[in-house]
């Protein structure tokens, strides 16, 4: 039980499958950022991906469908801020945050509202089996690596190949290179005949599609049990936000960023076990206040934020219109 | 090649009056309710009932109708505040979306000064001491943000942001480490909980017959008189103005931007340290989520007021009777919570900020441009 290698390959394990939802979330506020647009909405829009994806996911035993439903609930979440933002010139930071208000005030409202017919996971064998570890052969048998990186579920995987296609898709293709040209100098890419009312839209409502999956991965993460008190989410979103800026709105780095933040997040539950099962070199860790690690990834990126700013704009991904609305008329 | 030509164009609308303001805002409130209605309706609550309870606040037939009043001022007072703090920073667009963290920092300072002189000085000397301390703390912290985005241009949308959770976190460290040294907590208590203020740091009520005025609602109502004043009449406040429209013509005429910048920010990030003060004193003690996301919030009202200090007046009482009626309405129904404000209060404003985008354009027809 408390043999060290087990401890720290539990750990990593955790690492990674607590943390994937900060994936999704991640990558889908990249795509939304790179289309020019600040969305603050993530945590309200994984929450309702969550529980329309897992409600459905429910009724019709299937992974599939759950993911789809979540993918679109989220969608929504988005075409309502491009309706708002890109059609409707609004306040990118107000709407995001109602959009937020109103993602969370939503996700109760359903499930306050389903009381005792809420359904449990445990009788959805569809998602039990496809939340299950999935065994990758041969690799999975490599010590502690194996464990660690190569028997997650189903959406683990997904989750990574998601990045790593979105990553092709901004850097090599064709439609990626004008997406970022419309978050660079909307006014330049709509003279060369970009429409950029069609770049936004599809790509605000594709980014909230990829968050709401991390949604729904979150709430198969809790076994899909409702608390009245605490959303599913718990602060997930805003990590994510914060995580874009950490990975320099790049996808790839947004899975070696998502490790650094789900690190210290898991660190503050095993630092106990850790510093029990390494009591010489890692004995000072249940010392240091879990609130620390808890707030580490935010000072991080605080840090991050103010470092890249001083070093002016070489290099950094972040797009020159982000949160700017585009209106035509004074191009 | 074929000409497409689009149906109709948007440009700005000049000088809309504020009859279609209004008129957006009653539709807005209208429409939401009966969104609301009807999502009622499908939980198997009358929606009619409901919207009384909500309404009444569950004041007439109570039977200490005064003590509810008092809780509502509770609530108010703080959104109250924190909204004409970041309705201050918003008119220069400067994105100050750190409520929370600045609020909590001013409920920390505030908390300190409580337990370490709470019982040593009277207690006009003790609320103030914590009003100013609290102020302080806010603004600081504000204000650190606001030089840096001066300075080197950082973002503060995001930075504001990040540093919420550090403050989320800080607090939750007194909340919940147990020391000889942490006097923020009950030695009585085995379990880590924060100690009750002193007597002494207790907010100043005004007893009026059974009714007992929280001072803080005063000081609240005349902080508004006086950001009225401010950003109408003084010159500094006029600076706002200006650099909230544009900041290259405020410098060719001869403005400090940076200067103005950072001072207005301290002022609005103290005036929400100002706030949590004034929560903590009137709560009697410390919590470690003292804000009621009243950070978010106030982001909500004052962009409903459109920045106007009395149109924040009016929108902070409208969406406290949302919360503080949907808290008392929801404790008689197990299936709706006071959740259902964030809802109501997410399609209002969905709502108001599509009817804006008629208030601020205009479509014009194409075709008709075209024959003139």
């Amino acid at each position: 039980m408390n043999d060290p290698i087990n401890v720290a390959t539990l750990f990593l394990f955790n690492i990674v499958l607590v943390n994937i939802p900060l994936l999704y979330g991640t990558v889908g506020e990249i795509v939304v950022e790179k289309s020019g647009s600040l969305n603050l909405g993530v945590e309200g829009t994984m929450a309702v991906g969550a529980i329309f994806g897992y409600l459905a996911g429910c009724m019709s035993n299937s992974l599939l469908v759950g993911l789809l439903t979540s993918f679109l609930a989220a969608g929504l979440c988005g075409l309502l801020f491009a309706v708002l933002t890109v059609s409707l010139q609004a306040n990118q930071n107000v709407t995001g945050l109602t959009i937020t208000t109103f993602g969370l005030g939503l996700y109760f409202f359903i499930g306050k509202g389903l009381g005792e017919k809420w359904p449990a996971m445990t009788g959805v064998p569809a998602l039990m089996d496809g939340f299950a570890a999935l065994e990758i052969p041969l690799l999975s048998r490599l010590p502690v690596l194996g464990k660690v990186f190569f028997s997650q579920n189903l959406l683990v995987y997904l989750g990574v190949a998601v990045a790593v296609l979105v990553w092709w898709y901004l850097n090599f293709t064709k439609t990626g290179l004008r997406l970022r040209a419309v978050g660079e100098n909307p006014g330049a890419a709509d003279s060369v005949g970009v429409n950029i009312l069609l770049y936004k839209y599809l790509h605000l409502m594709a980014g909230s599609g990829i968050m709401g999956l991390g949604g729904f991965y979150m709430a198969l993460n809790m076994s899909g049990s409702f608390e009245g008190s605490n959303c599913w989410i718990n602060g997930y979103g805003w990590i994510a936000i914060a995580l874009v800026i950490f990975a320099n709105w790049n996808p790839v780095l947004a899975i070696l960023g998502t490790l650094v933040f789900g690190f210290f997040n898991t660190l503050q539950i095993y630092s106990g076990a850790l510093a029990g099962a390494f009591a010489g070199p890692l004995g000072w860790l249940s010392a240091v206040p879990p609130q620390l690690y808890k707030a580490l990834p935010f000072i991080i990126t605080a840090i991050v934020l103010v470092a890249t700013s001083i070093r002016a704009r070489e290099g950094s991904g972040q797009p020159a219109a982000l949160g700017l609305n585009y209106f035509r008329e004074e191009r | 090649m074929k000409n497409h030509q689009p149906v109709f164009r948007v440009v700005k609308r000049e000088g809309a009056g504020p009859g279609r303001q209004v008129l957006a805002y009653v539709a807005a409130v209208v429409l939401a309710l009966a969104a609301g209605a009807v999502l009622l309706q499908v939980q198997g609550v009358d929606p009619l009932t409901f919207y009384r309870q909500m309404l009444t606040m569950g004041i007439p037939g109570s039977r200490y109708p005064w003590r509810a009043v008092e809780n509502f001022i509770k609530l108010f007072v703080p959104l109250l505040i924190v909204s004409l703090a970041l309705a201050l920073a918003f008119k220069m667009r400067f994105w100050n979306i750190g409520g929370e963290g600045q609020f909590m920092m001013g409920a920390f300072w505030a908390a300190f000064v409580a337990m370490k002189l709470g019982d040593r000085l009277p207690q006009p000397a003790v609320v103030l001491i914590m009003a100013l301390c609290g102020a302080l703390g806010g603004g600081l912290y504000g204000m650190f943000v606001a030089a840096l985005k001066v300075k080197w241009g950082t973002n503060e949308t995001l930075l504001t942001l990040m540093l919420n959770y550090v403050a989320i976190y800080f607090l939750q460290f007194f909340a919940e480490t147990k020391g000889e040294w942490n006097f923020f907590l009950d030695p009585e208590s085995a379990r880590p909980k924060f100690a009750k203020f002193p007597e002494g740091a207790q907010m100043i009520t005004i007893p009026i017959g059974p009714f007992r005025l929280n001072l803080s609602l005063v000081a609240a109502l005349v902080l508004c008189a006086l950001i009225f004043l401010y950003l109408n009449y003084t010159k500094r406040g006029y600076e706002i103005a200006v650099v909230g429209d544009s900041p290259s013509t405020a410098r060719y005429a001869g403005m400090k931007v940076g200067r103005i910048v950072i001072r207005t920010i301290f002022l609005s990030a103290a005036l929400i340290g100002l706030a949590g003060a004034f929560h903590v004193s009137s709560a009697g003690v410390m919590s470690a989520s003292p804000t009621n996301d009243v950070g978010w919030t106030g982001v909500v009202v004052a962009w409903l007021a459109k920045l106007n200090t009395a149109g924040i007046l009016v929108a902070a009482l409208l969406i406290t009777v949302l919360q503080f009626g949907c808290q008392t309405a929801s404790a008689a129904y197990p299936s709706i919570d006071a959740n259902f404000a964030n809802l109501l209060q997410g399609v209002i404003l969905f709502i108001v900020l599509a009817a804006d985008f008629f208030t601020r354009f205009q479509l014009v027809w194409t075709r008709k441009e075209a024959a003139k």
